[in-house]
């Protein structure tokens, strides 16, 4: 009898969409979009009103079709929207850059600190939702250790004291040592 | 450079990667206003009526009509811009985004206490210094574990000699081992 056939190892899938993170992005991109629309919209609107009346009562009708009337004006405001809309995103965009670049700066500033011993200076990430919760992160990582380490700091010092009987020594040295593999596993 | 990308040769973020987001929304905005173009220039283009009276009359009734198709193609742009300005950024950012994750996925399984091994981003991703830091503070404290329990099991040997050499030895070891902890504050 034949086994049956073994499935094949999947490696497990990396999620690279965090709607956290791109989720406001997002969000601020269609506001500059819908609020450009709505201004072009208003503009444009009140324009084609103004100059469609002002066209038929001049009353010399040297054009084929409303295009005709409305060329220029059309496409100094599709211009106009082509470069608010740009500049705008493009201001978030680099606005967005800069919050990451400050963020996840400190975060890497405060794990080269951790290598030198350092694990209680604050990360400082800074206000903004999603870098604060990544600085909090490893801020707790980094507490952990700490407190890890200075526990077992203090049971090896006390252990050295002296003054303890040989059997409870022995079982709070094989405890330390746990203790010690269980930094960083 | 300056700040905290002064420290790294590899910043957080690459500049052609900054170039390449702008490149792509100047792309996608000016695809937008150029859709929204051409479905005003085929509502305006259309010839308007040969006589004089004819045209008087389309051009005192064509605002209410131009409103209309002014509002839904204006709705139209910002729904296409929107829809591909989210594509955009989703699939842009996740190069920021992704890192993030998958750093936060690394932090928690530490704080659970589960086998911590190295971060490795994607070849393309940003952040990398992040990654770099963090795999510098791992292997920093798992280097320390290996060496306060390399002291502990070198004291450990002693116990094959009488049970006074072997105290003083654990007790020694421990005293190393509570030095090289200090450096942690």
């Amino acid at each position: 009898m034949k086994n049956p056939p073994v499935p094949p190892h999947r490696p497990s899938r990396i999620r690279y969409v965090s709607p956290r993170f791109q989720g406001p992005a997002v969000l601020a991109f269609a506001a500059i979009i819908a609020t450009g629309g709505l201004i072009f919209w208003k503009l444009v609107d009140s324009a084609f009103q103004r100059v469609f009346l002002h066209a038929s009562i001049r009353g010399h009708y040297a054009f084929d079709s409303a295009y005709d009337i409305v060329r220029d004006l059309l496409a100094w405001h599709l211009a106009g929207l082509f470069v608010g809309v740009f500049l705008t995103g493009s201001v978030l965009t680099l606005l967005l850059v800069a919050a990451t670049r400050h963020g996840i700066g400190n975060a890497v500033d405060s794990l080269r600190r951790s290598v030198d011993g350092d694990l209680s200076t604050p990360t400082g990430t800074g206000s903004i939702g999603e870098f604060d919760r990544f600085g909090k992160k490893i801020d707790a990582a980094r507490s952990d250790t700490l407190a890890s380490v200075l526990k077992i700091r203090g049971e090896a010092a006390a252990l050295a004291a002296g003054g303890i009987s040989p059997e409870e020594f022995r079982l709070r040295w094989d405890e330390l040592k746990h203790r010690i593999r269980r930094v960083a596993p | 450079m300056s700040g905290p990308e002064a420290a790294s040769d590899v910043p957080l973020i690459h500049r052609r990667y900054v170039f390449g987001l702008l490149f792509r929304l100047c792309v996608n905005f000016a695809g937008g206003v150029g859709i929204l173009f051409v479905i005003l220039y085929f509502a305006l283009s259309r010839p308007l009526p040969g006589d004089y009276a004819g045209i008087f009359h389309a051009l005192r009734t064509l605002s209410p009509f131009f409103r209309a198709i002014l509002s839904v193609s204006v709705l139209l742009y910002a729904l296409l811009a929107c829809g591909s300005t989210s594509a955009l950024c989703v699939y842009i950012l996740h190069k920021v985004a992704g890192p993030l994750y998958r750093m936060e996925l690394i932090l928690d399984q530490y704080r659970s206490g589960a086998h911590t091994r190295t971060v490795s981003f994607r070849h393309d991703d940003q952040l990398q210094p992040l990654a770099q830091a963090f795999n510098l503070w791992i292997r920093t404290l798992h280097r320390d574990r290996h060496q306060w329990l390399a002291t502990m099991m070198d004291a450990e040997r002693h116990c094959l000699q009488d049970e006074a050499t072997c105290r003083a030895e654990m007790e020694e070891a421990l005293r190393k081992v509570a030095e090289g902890m200090a450096r942690y504050r």
